[in-house]
């Protein structure tokens, strides 16, 4: 354990001295949400509430989605695929921990620096400009924090198999990018889940994206509670041990094939 | 002339064929720019239901913006991916920028010729098929005029994000650091004008107009094109100004250019 | 006739000094401190058509400096070039026709792209006639070995076999110049031989002007007659290689072995290193004695059965000059 968090210590750092990337990545968030935000105020018009979301809600919604894309990284993930080219991995797979852990722990450093410095800035930002909703009691405070470490784990494990693919092929970005964009439907990026006909939401919920981002937002937003709150948090720990499950299965069989071609 | 054209057809073959080499990253890669594309405007359009309209907008009045926007964002992203300013950053920063330096044949063109991104046609189909819903949904007045500023609009918007291009890569002659913040202006104005601008905080939709002339290449046409009235109240011949925004400002932009070739011929990196 | 004249060149750069911290970056768009630096200072040369010549220096003497303002690539602050009549930066385009330029770490090549399908787009960037096209590839194939590689994708490929296929590249439109820089950097000796027997070959049958930098020295020794040493921006030296070794080459070594054991092997001139045996090292200064007379003098005392002169090599020497300033 102590090993984790030396590694998750290191790459924070390194993560914090990018500093120019953060800003570009922060004030690029920042125009985008003021953007989403004008295109939900314009179709509310005179709506007071749909689907259950209040104006304030969405736009709410539209501030948060943005701050915390950054700590997710739905957008797209490369640093194991380029482990894989560059050769360095060889190094990495001989780590006295699990090389599922090694990533976990770097991908940590990565998702904190992001939280602070881009996510909680960006929404504290939208707070000048916009009337945000907060959450309202302790409980809900806490089931958000569940909520927000479940998502980055389940985020992690999901972009740990799309990674994975650099296994089998010489140029994998174009393969890890497709998925990356059903990613960014179905977790509700675009646009709150429930807003869409129902056909989309149960099509949605037949994948784990959802559970990445979604739920996040309906917690945020008091739209969930009881016990449909501890369902959403049980579903993000299945999908959970489901991805990583498959994703030791995948590693497994692309650490042979690396074995065998010598790469 | 016909030896620059030749070359540039020779180049953009050797790229297609380049991205070619690798089948299944292709196929992924080329559907996955339709997919996107598709699932940006179904977030829209499957939600519109709900909410009726977009602050007076129908869907098909929208899809009109969005598909012209994508449509000339994506013909602009084919022809001048060479001046991607992510990517060209990166040649400037690996010293590649140098090769183009070497051979006796025109900078300008090289660059023009280094990135055709065949995926983008996928958009570029995408945006087609949007723009064609639009025509179904709405019930356009043809006339000839009509006819012949659509396409004109279409080069406006492209000249102008291609000059916008241009620009963010000069500026990684002299730093490399922060230079995403353009995508900003790129990325973002495209988004930006597929919806009408209208709905945009006034502070923003002002710069947007007065500073970057952005609102000038797509509602102000489509205002034109669809009927509509100005709540704005600006003279009509704001509907027009597209391609003069473009051709004005791939001027400005090829000379910032080839000052900034100057600039590293100078300097070096 | 010179093919390239250089005057007076030097180039200065200004370094401006950063700011760090949280608002460095800002406070580096509006400070604009910074220090002047002589890349190159002042320095002149000659070079005639068919020369090989060999520009060394330690990083960041002003060697790619430079080779950079030679091949059009950077302009200089003072001074001026001309190579095979043009002023390389002012008419870029028809002065890079004639020349061929090979990057070490960076590739003309298409990465992408098969070997082949990048050289033939070449022919058409220079405007090569078919013949001569042909004639050329079919001559760099075979001497480059290129024919086992020649439709594999630039990415796919080694550094050695990078490297030769980027020289053909650089030589497929008869370049009257050839810049080489660092050009066997990372290969292995067999890699390295081949292409310099290539370059020889070039120079000596072709009358292609070459100018190589290069760190391994070796490179140096066995291709170029004449070397070009810079240091912080200066000319160190221009001349014959061996006159370089005669000069600051310390001493040489004469290696005898001897028919017989004698009680003491002492010889005037020349003070003894090594001894083992029937075999003694001497070493002995340039200019005080030569080869000839001191064999002669121990010949006279001692029966020999073998013996061989040793002469420095180069890298001590270059390293002496760089380390004792000898020239400045």
């Amino acid at each position: 354990m102590r090993l984790f968090w030396e590694i998750t210590k290191t790459s924070y750092q390194r993560y914090l001295s990018y500093r120019a990337a953060t800003i570009a990545g922060l004030i690029t968030n920042f125009f985008f949400g003021i953007l989403r935000a004008a295109i939900l105020i314009a179709l509310y018009g005179t709506r007071k509430e749909v689907a259950g979301i209040s104006l304030q809600g969405a736009i709410t919604y539209a501030a948060l989605t943005q701050s915390i894309i950054g700590y997710l990284s739905l957008f797209g993930w490369v640093d194991l695929m380029n482990t894989v080219y560059t050769g360095q991995i060889a190094n990495d797979l001989l780590k006295p921990m699990s090389y599922f852990r090694f990533w976990l722990a770097q991908d940590l450093g990565r998702a904190g620096v992001n939280f602070v410095f881009r996510g909680m800035i960006v929404i504290l930002g939208y707070s000048l400009i916009f009337d945000l909703v907060w959450p309202q009691s302790i409980s809900q405070w806490i089931a958000l924090t569940l909520a927000l470490i479940l998502s980055w784990l389940l985020s992690f494990s999901w972009r740990f198999i799309t990674n994975l693919a650099a296994f089998w092929t010489p140029n994998a970005y174009g393969i890890s990018r497709f998925f990356f964009i059903f990613s960014w439907f179905f977790s509700g990026f675009l646009m709150p889940l429930r807003y869409f006909p129902d056909w989309v939401v149960k099509l949605s919920y037949l994948t784990p994206f959802p559970h990445m981002l979604n739920t996040v937002v309906e917690i945020y937003l008091n739209l969930v509670q009881g016990p449909d709150l501890i369902m959403a948090l049980l579903y993000q720990l299945i999908w959970i041990a489901v991805l990583i499950t498959s994703g030791q299965l995948i590693l497994r069989s692309g650490v042979r094939r690396l074995v065998i071609l010598g790469g | 002339m016909v030896f620059a054209l030749n070359i540039y057809r020779r180049l953009l073959g050797a790229q297609v064929r380049g991205q070619m080499q690798y089948r299944a990253s292709f196929f992924f890669e080329f559907f996955g720019a339709i997919l996107i594309t598709l699932f940006e405007y179904a977030s829209l359009a499957l939600v519109f239901d709900r909410f009726g309209s977009l602050q007076g907008w129908s869907l098909g009045e929208v899809a009109f913006l969005y598909g012209l926007s994508e449509i000339s964002f994506g013909v602009m992203n084919l022809l001048f991916g060479g001046f991607d300013p992510g990517t060209f950053g990166i040649e400037i920063r690996r010293g590649t920028f140098d090769q183009y330096l070497l051979r006796p044949i025109n900078i300008t063109l090289q660059v023009l010729s280094s990135r055709f991104v065949l995926r983008r046609i996928g958009k570029i189909g995408v945006g087609l098929g949007i723009f064609i819903t639009a025509l179904n949904m709405t019930s356009i007045h043809w006339n000839i005029a009509k006819i012949i500023y659509l396409p004109m609009v279409v080069l406006g918007i492209t000249f102008f994000f291609g000059s916008l291009f241009m620009v963010g890569s000069t500026i990684t002659f002299w730093t490399v650091e922060s230079i995403e913040v353009i995508n900003i202006f790129t990325y973002g104005g495209s988004f930006m004008i597929s919806h009408p601008m209208h709905i945009y905080p006034n502070w923003l939709r002002r710069i947007f107009t007065y500073v970057i002339p952005a609102a000038f290449l797509n509602y102000y046409p489509a205002l034109y094109f669809l009927d509509k009235p100005d709540p704005f109240n600006l003279p009509a011949a704001a509907s027009f100004a597209a391609p003069l925004a473009g051709i004005i400002f791939i001027f400005i932009s090829t000379a910032f250019w080839l000052f900034g070739i100057q600039h590293y011929q100078s300097t070096g990196t | 006739m010179n093919l390239i004249q250089v005057n007076k060149l030097a180039k200065h750069f200004k370094v401006f000094q950063h700011h760090r911290g949280g608002f460095g970056a800002l406070r580096n768009l509006f400070s604009r401190k910074y220090n002047l630096v002589r890349a190159v200072d002042e320095i002149n040369f000659n070079i005639g058509a068919g020369e090989f010549v060999g520009y060394i220096g330690p990083n960041g003497a002003g060697k790619s400096t430079t080779i950079k303002m030679l091949a059009g690539l950077l302009v200089p602050t003072s001074g001026e070039i001309i190579v095979n009549g043009f002023i390389p930066w002012k008419d870029r385009q028809n002065y890079v026709a004639e020349v061929g330029a090979v990057f070490g770490q960076r590739t003309t090549l298409w990465w992408d792209l098969p070997v082949i399908e990048s050289l033939s787009l070449l022919k058409y960037i220079y405007r090569v006639p078919n013949n001569r096209f042909n004639e050329n590839l079919l001559n760099f194939r075979k001497l480059l070995d290129l024919d086992s590689f020649l439709d594999t994708p630039v990415r796919s490929l080694s550094l050695g076999q990078r490297m030769r296929a980027d020289i053909c590249a650089a030589l497929l439109h008869d370049p009257k110049i050839l810049f080489l820089d660092e050009p066997t950097i990372g290969l292995d000796v067999v890699a390295k031989e081949r292409i310099r027997k290539f370059m020889k070959l070039i120079n000596r049958e072709q009358g292609t002007t070459v100018i190589l930098t290069t760190h391994d020295l070796s490179d140096v020794e066995k291709l170029c007659h004449r070397v070009l040493i810079i240091d912080h921006g200066k000319l160190l030296y221009d001349g014959n290689l061996n006159k370089l070794k005669t000069r600051f080459g310390g001493n040489r070594h004469l290696v005898v072995e001897f028919s017989e054991k004698y009680p003491n092997f002492i010889i005037d001139g020349a003070k003894i290193i090594e001894q083992s045996d029937l075999q003694t090292t001497y070493s002995f200064e340039r200019g005080t004695i030569t080869a000839s007379e001191l064999i002669g003098r121990i010949s006279a005392k001692y029966r020999i059965r073998d013996l061989e002169v040793r002469e420095p090599d180069i890298e001590g020497t270059i390293h002496k000059i760089y380390e004792e300033q000898l020239l400045t």
